[in-house]
């Protein structure tokens, strides 16, 4: 399965925020971004206060991810008729990102949304968020973002005008849905995620660290593997950096790629990296200390396919950062791969495990063949004096599987119309039983992602009736789901759409034991409305 | 009510579900990011968690559903916010190859 996307005008979106990082250099000046609003913004609003801390009805009184403000300023543009070009659009967005942006403790909740990684139900959301929010949009979308009371109103308000619909469907309809979203769920909302609060007090007077410097990269690309490298970030102006990537595939490969990026709010971590000739974007998260950075990467034309990112700042110290695999069973050899940085002296991998050859060694990479005569558990994988809290896990017995994402959705397209497939993409991670025996308890021990067949089956009875898993869709052995072609199918019954509702199976061969584990796929219609954030 | 028999699946669908408590309960159902729960009935999935009360196919009658902007999360609402996403489109059944997406931004 080739990387390369299939949904070219996608990129003009999932890109949007992203396609900001490394352009040109900007005017970072708080003054230039100040100038531009009083320019292009005070037809409608107005401002107060100091010309040196000025104030901007309803702009000030809002804070938001960089996602947040380019949606804000693409919906003044589509509904408003703001006219800004491109470069002042980034100025404004990087500045009002940076002064009214969310806290780290804030974003946390929700990072999977800026992350693009949406193959998920979400958990936890307050009911009343739920019913008023949540059934058009992700909860995330509303937890990203900080109002006062008034402009938690006044977002029910634009939603009145705007969509009137809103108040004739079910769950509106019959109860008076504006005055329980107006004074009851703004005013609620304005208590859960107010304008003002210590997080971000502190966060906005804390120093931020300079990303500046070499990363020691971890990541997974669809259909390539993992990998690990060396992601060098030189700084070309203020928060933004160029990019250069090298380093391995887990079989040895190499991966390389250049790019850049741009750091809003002093830890959003926003790149643009073409690796393989496949343009890819970087969200990640910096810890405050600036010296680890975590998120994902993903297509920048289909953000639905990507993976886990981590880069772990090079301080000069040695440290041991991954091995892959992150597993071994016990009575047999396999090569193992130790990842780390400034790595030096003897290799440990814990009681019962022998180091049988060294295949490569350098000081970041470390290729070994390993047995693992001993008893099961979960050693700390040392090389020399590194630091370490790598583990590699030896194991008796696969005895669970689960599939990720659990809950995952993809949409028809193609057979010659304007939408494009949205495709999803899996891993199989196996676990032991742990001390109980019994697998599917709190003590599993999560062995890590594992090799797995693939195959999809009828979710349930009316699935299988309807034959949905003969329409809807196919996965490939790298365990790509690709979703049906759009448009009425006269085969099936009243000329229905090819969706459906399946389980993906994936298989492990566990020293030729199959363990089986499912997750849900549902194969949609398309989403004629695709947003910077859902 | 009793002495009468559903004649299709969505109305055996909804005999199923027995209170009106547990009908609440199914409509209040979560799904994966990105979709609608207002499922009256839904884009992408029906209130019962199922496909058996959609429109099917959708093209058949999208444009009752995108002008009073019932999923304008999903499907463009045609009354107020994107009046000309289907202008060139008479037929949604017909012509479906034409409707295009909504790409928000565009940079």
């Amino acid at each position: 399965m080739a990387l390369n996307n299939n949904r070219t005008k996608g990129a003009l979106l999932g890109a949007s925020i992203l396609a900001l990082a490394g352009l040109g250099s900007l005017p970072a000046l708080a003054a230039d971004a100040q100038e531009i609003i009083r320019d292009r913004c005070l037809a409608c609003h107005t401002e107060s206060g100091d010309a040196d801390n000025p104030s901007f009805s309803r702009i000030s009184d809002l804070r938001k991810t960089p996602e947040g403000w380019q949606m804000t300023l693409n919906r003044m543009q589509h509904l408003r008729d703001l006219e800004i070009s491109t470069e002042e659009k980034r100025t404004v967005i990087k500045y009002l990102s940076d002064h009214q942006g969310l806290a780290p403790e804030e974003s946390a909740p929700f990072r999977y949304l800026l992350e693009q990684d949406t193959n998920r139900v979400e958990v936890g959301i307050d009911e009343n968020v739920m019913q008023m929010c949540a059934r058009c949009h992700s909860a995330a979308r509303i937890g990203l973002q900080r109002r006062t009371e008034d402009e938690w109103q006044t977002l029910v308000d634009f939603h009145m005008a705007q969509f009137p619909g809103i108040e004739l469907h079910a769950g509106s309809r019959d109860r008076p849905w504006y005055h329980l979203a107006h004074d009851e769920t703004a005013v609620k909302l304005a208590e859960m995620y107010p304008l003002v609060t210590p997080e971000w007090n502190d966060w906005k007077k804390a120093d931020k660290a300079s990303l500046m410097g070499r990363w020691r990269v971890l990541g997974y690309i669809p259909a390539k593997g993992e990998f690990s490298a060396w992601m060098t970030a030189a700084k070309t102006g203020e928060d933004r950096y160029s990019l250069e990537l090298e380093g391995n595939y887990a079989d040895g490969a190499v991966i390389e790629g250049k790019g850049n990026a741009t750091v809003f709010t002093g830890y959003e971590w926003r790149g643009t990296i073409t690796i393989d000739s496949v343009k890819m974007r970087q969200v990640m998260a910096a810890d405050k200390n600036g010296q680890m950075m975590d998120g994902r990467m993903f297509l920048a034309a289909e953000d639905e396919i990507g993976g886990e990112l981590r880069a772990v700042k090079d301080t000069g110290d040695a440290q041991v950062v991954a091995v892959m695999p992150t597993y071994l069973k016990a009575g047999e050899s396999a090569e193992l791969v130790i990842v780390g940085q400034n790595l030096d002296g003897d290799i440990d991998l814990g009681d019962g495990v022998s180091v049988d050859k060294i295949i490569a060694r350098s000081k970041d990479r470390i290729v070994v063949a390993a047995t693992a005569a001993g008893d099961t558990g979960v050693n700390t994988v040392k090389v020399g004096s590194a630091d370490s809290d790598v583990a590699l896990n030896v194991y008796e017995q696969v005895a669970r599987v689960d599939v990720t994402p659990v809950n995952a959705i993809s949409r028809i397209g193609g057979n010659g119309g304007e939408m494009e497939k949205i495709r999803a993409t899996y891993r199989a991670i196996g676990y032991s039983a742990g001390a109980d025996g019994e697998p599917g308890t709190e003590d599993d021990v999560r062995l890590g992602y594992m090799p797995a067949s693939w195959s999809i089956e009828p979710a349930d009875e009316i699935a299988e009736h309807d034959k949905d898993h003969l329409y809807a869709g196919e996965i490939t052995p790298a365990g790509m789901f690709i979703p049906g072609d759009a448009g009425p199918n006269p085969e099936r019954k009243m000329s229905a759409n090819n969706v459906g509702r399946l389980n993906v199976v994936a298989t492990v061969d566990d020293g030729g034991n199959a363990v089986e584990g499912r997750g849900s796929m549902l194969v949609s219609v398309p989403d004629f409305v695709e947003r910077v954030l859902d | 009510m009793k002495h009468l028999k559903s004649l299709n699946k969505k109305a055996q669908l909804i005999n199923k579900a027995i209170s009106p408590e547990e009908v609440e309960d199914v409509v209040a159902m979560q799904t994966v990011v990105g979709c609608t729960a207002t499922t009256d009935p839904g884009w992408e999935l029906d209130p019962f968690g199922g496909l058996g009360s959609l429109c099917q196919p959708m093209e058949s009658d999208l444009y009752g559903c995108a002008d009073a902007c019932w999923w304008p999360a999903q499907v463009p609402d045609t009354m107020n916010t994107y009046p000309d996403w289907n202008k060139d489109v008479a037929k949604a059944d017909e012509d479906w190859r034409k409707l295009d997406g909504i790409y928000e931004d565009g940079e």
